[in-house]
């Protein structure tokens, strides 16, 4: 019994188990767990990647060159600019691979992969994706400023960090939202985005359905404006904020990429959200708001469903739900108690597999098993691309699917297969078909995948039908 | 025995497992029409008014100068269809396009999400894990199928089990078959891996000659048009097979123009346009036999925002083109753009149900009982009737 406790601790919880580690989690499966749920588990130290201040501050250099906003005094020829501009989309692209790397490289070596699994489901909560030349560059220092350091601690910090995000703030449009009735707005004929209020009630906190309206959107979209990044552009509309030209860029007061609030591009006022006023300082109105987001009980149960599907199933029973909710509430969002909370239910620790694995889960689960080069062989990016699950690049604010059908269909199991059949050919030789299914899935492996795996009329194949096999396309 | 022989049995074996499930399916009826239909779902909401503006109201320049297309090309009835649509514009002239500018479904509220699902399952205010289509192929006339192009299985097909297959442009190396024949016995009592792998080679068959004309936008798994020439193409290969499907299901994705929007949108409407117009190609002579409908979840706001964009919105735009269609006609009233005319003083007020829509289409395209549609197909929805005279 201990054995498939281990087995399913590895594979459930954790991203998948490597050679050995489901024999060490066995002896205390729940234990194995626990001691993983601590802050410095989920970080990834930086390396050679950049900060998303780096990011920012390379655009800002380059920014004159390209053209992006106007050329400086038209000293710059088109050229110049189309080469500039090129540049930066290489570097951009070159970046995202490094930073794609250097993720599939831990989550395939990391003993603490329940943190890891844990880490990914927040930054799939709290989604930005590469969808333009801008975004590419932040989607990574994103995770790893915003998401990885506070995902043990309470979830209004997580929320304040993910939100007020240099990244967050560009990909949900709020660093150009501006208070109306500004001179600001008035001048440089912008204003309000609602984008990211909406996205922060609907997605992040309470869940769409919970019952605010229209108006707290707009409401609570008006309390964040101010909230920007620091560059080129933000000086430009500050200045005509301030009543100056504004056509010529000053020299920023802070380094590009810095969250500040700017107090002249903030909408002046009392706001009312959900029925509550929210006056006082300018600068604190959107801090506050997002605190009692964080901690009403709509956002409780939005949170508490979320990871039950998760964990469980993708229809968790109310009971389960109701169990996470509670927690949620009783510790006003402490993470790490939800993490030991969802170790501690029985019903995740059931032997049948519900949970159909995502492309990634797949893609990383054999990359735990059969080693990254094996997995991925040399084209990484076109694997994950070819499963439909581009790696920082969710379709929507929404983030990926967290549920078997969308990702189980005819066209999904047949590109699988083809992976599988790729990835067959480069496992390394010398190991048998039956011993990497023991090492991956131990006592998870039903009599009829034995047979058919030490059945297979090579190697090749035995692993091909591993890899595809039902156990080990769930978790 | 030859891969060859392996292949054609293992097809025939496959085929065999479609139609058993798929209820009150007869193999000998159904395709005697020929008529086929394509809906195309527009994710992220479309700017109707952008696409097609009906540029003699007097009120759009006030709200929204900045996003009219100075080129757009004019139709009829006041209206100018946006300039990276010459092929729809002509298909417009020629009888084979029409329009309904100001659509939505029963939804009022502007959740993306939310209103896809309700698009897609036909429902008024709760989601149903089973979609619409997937509700009107359980009560087919005669043996209908569908295809899906994409990688994932859209709601609107979910539910009980149909004759319904999805399909997408390969990249990697295709496994034996003999491995094939070994996963399909291992997976002989598994509900979920067993009958998607089984329609995954069916469908692969049937699409071959299509490989190597993938998608190669860099990125991948994104949502964007550089994938909307292929998909199109692909629906009309598989509707022009002799026995191919009636039905077909793209979703083209990328349409939440919240800033920028006049190149994001000038991009997106020359995809569709060139996609609209390598369907038709890919459709030979089928051409004349189908319609196609592509509209979105809803529409977007009436007023430009304050990035060049415009936000989430309730009246949308409606495409219809096809040598089936009855074109050359814009379907429905003018609501108006006057504030006091717009839905809660910001959105186009819809003047056409999505749902009659798609009920005439599936009454008088594909040969539907009116009934079951108002009860069955679409619940509780007799007031919004289906609508005639589309085809």
């Amino acid at each position: 019994m201990s054995r498939l406790m281990g087995a399913i601790a590895a594979t459930r919880f954790g991203l998948g188990a490597r050679a050995g580690e489901i024999d060490e989690a066995a002896s205390d499966p729940r234990g194995w767990l626990k001691q993983q749920i601590r802050p410095d588990a989920a970080v990834l130290p930086a390396g050679d990647l950049k900060s998303s201040e780096q990011v920012f501050a390379e655009r800002a250099a380059d920014y004159s060159m390209a053209g992006g906003l106007r050329p400086v005094g038209g000293a710059v020829d088109e050229e110049t600019q189309r080469a500039v501009r090129q540049r930066i989309q290489r570097e951009a692209r070159e970046g995202l691979q490094r930073e794609v790397e250097a993720r599939a490289r831990h989550a395939a070596t990391t003993p603490d992969s329940f943190a890891e699994r844990w880490l990914r489901f927040w930054s799939n909560h709290f989604t930005v994706a590469a969808r333009n030349a801008q975004m590419i560059g932040l989607v990574g220092p994103y995770e790893r400023e915003a998401i990885r350091p506070h995902v043990f601690g309470p979830f209004a910090s997580l929320l304040g960090h993910a939100v007020l995000h240099p990244s967050m703030l560009v990909y949900l449009d709020a660093a150009r939202s501006i208070g109306p009735s500004t001179l600001a707005a008035q001048r440089r004929d912008v204003g309000l985005n609602e984008n990211l209020a909406r996205e922060v009630l609907e997605l992040h906190t309470l869940g769409v359905g919970t019952g605010y309206s229209q108006d707290d959107i707009i409401e609570f979209a008006k309390a964040l404006t101010g909230w920007t990044v620091s560059g080129p552009q933000t000086a430009r509309i500050a200045a005509a904020g301030r009543g100056g030209r504004g056509g010529r860029g000053q020299a920023p007061a802070l380094d590009p990429g810095e969250v500040v609030f700017v107090e002249i591009l903030h909408e002046p006022g009392a706001r009312t959200v959900l029925g509550k006023s929210y006056g006082g300082e300018a600068k604190q109105q959107a801090a506050v708001i997002l605190d009692d987001l964080a901690l009403h009980p709509a956002t409780a149960r939005h949170v508490a469903t979320k990871l039950a599907r998760h964990f469980v199933a993708d229809v968790p029973s109310p009971s389960t739900v109701a169990r996470l909710e509670d927690v949620f509430l009783q510790t006003r969002g402490d993470l790490s108690e939800l993490a030991r909370a969802i170790v501690d239910l029985d019903e995740a620790w059931e032997p049948e597999q519900r949970k159909f694995k995502t492309p990634e889960e797949l893609l990383v689960s054999a990359a735990r098993a059969a080693g990254p080069q094996a997995a991925f062989g040399g084209a990484q990016r076109q694997v994950y691309t070819s499963l439909a699950q581009a790696p920082f690049s969710a379709p929507s604010p929404a983030g990926w699917p967290d549920d078997t059908e969308t990702w189980s269909g005819a066209d999904a199991v047949k590109k699988r297969l083809e992976w599988a059949n790729a990835a067959s050919r480069r496992m390394p030789r010398g190991r048998s078909p039956l011993d990497f299914l023991d090492a991956a899935l131990g006592d998870l492996v039903s009599p009829r995948t034995r047979q058919a795996v030490s059945r297979a009329e090579s190697a090749e194949q035995g692993l091909t039908l591993a890899l595809m096999s039902p156990e080990f396309q769930r978790r | 025995m030859t891969q060859l022989n392996r292949r054609s049995l293992l097809l025939a074996g496959c085929a065999a497992t479609i139609v058993s499930v798929a209820p009150g399916a007869r193999a000998d009826t159904g395709a005697a029409s020929g008529r086929k239909l394509v809906i195309v779902i527009l994710r992220g909401a479309m700017d109707g008014l952008a696409a097609l503006p009906k540029i003699d109201d007097p009120d759009i320049h006030a709200h929204r100068s900045a996003l009219i297309d100075p080129k757009a090309i004019t139709l009829s009835d006041g209206f100018a269809l946006h300039s990276a649509m010459p092929g729809l514009a002509a298909l417009y002239g020629a009888g084979e396009a029409s329009f309904a500018p100001a659509i939505a479904g029963p939804y009022r509220e502007r959740s993306h999400f939310e209103a896809q699902d309700l698009l897609e399952c036909g429902e008024i205010s709760h989601v149903t894990p089973d979609g619409w289509l997937n509700r009107a192929m359980l009560r087919a006339p005669a043996a209908y199928s569908a295809v899906s192009i994409g990688p994932s299985q859209p709601l609107i097909l979910r539910g009980a089990p149909v004759s319904a297959t999805s399909w997408s442009p390969a990249v990697l190396p295709e496994a034996s078959n003999d491995t094939l024949h070994r996963l399909l016995d291992l997976y002989e009592n598994d509900p979920v891996l067993k009958p998607s792998l089984t329609a995954a080679v069916g469908a692969d068959l049937i699409a071959s000659g299509m490989q190597g004309e993938g998608m190669s936008n860099g990125m991948g798994g994104r949502a964007g048009p550089a994938q909307y020439v292929p998909q199109l193409e692909a629906a009309g290969k598989f509707l022009a097979q002799p026995d191919g499907p009636q039905i077909a299901v793209v979703s083209l994705e990328g349409w939440d123009t919240h800033t920028g929007q006049n190149n994001l949108l000038q991009q997106r409407l020359t995809a569709l346009d060139n996609g609209i117009a390598a369907l038709k190609t890919a459709l030979g002579e089928t051409w004349k036999k189908t319609a196609v409908v592509a509209i979105s979840e809803f529409g977007r706001t009436v007023r430009v925002n304050g990035g060049g964009g415009t936000d989430h919105g309730t009246g949308g735009l409606a495409i219809l083109a096809g040598g089936a269609v009855k074109g050359g006609r814009m379907l429905g009233d003018w609501p108006g753009l006057k504030s006091s005319a717009l839905f809660e003083d910001r959105d186009l007020r819809p003047a056409v149900d999505a749902r009659s829509v798609f009920k005439g289409l599936l009454r008088d395209q594909l040969g539907w009982v009116s009934g079951d549609l108002d009860t069955d197909v679409f619940h509780d929805s007799a007031s919004a009737k289906a609508m005639g005279g589309l085809v």
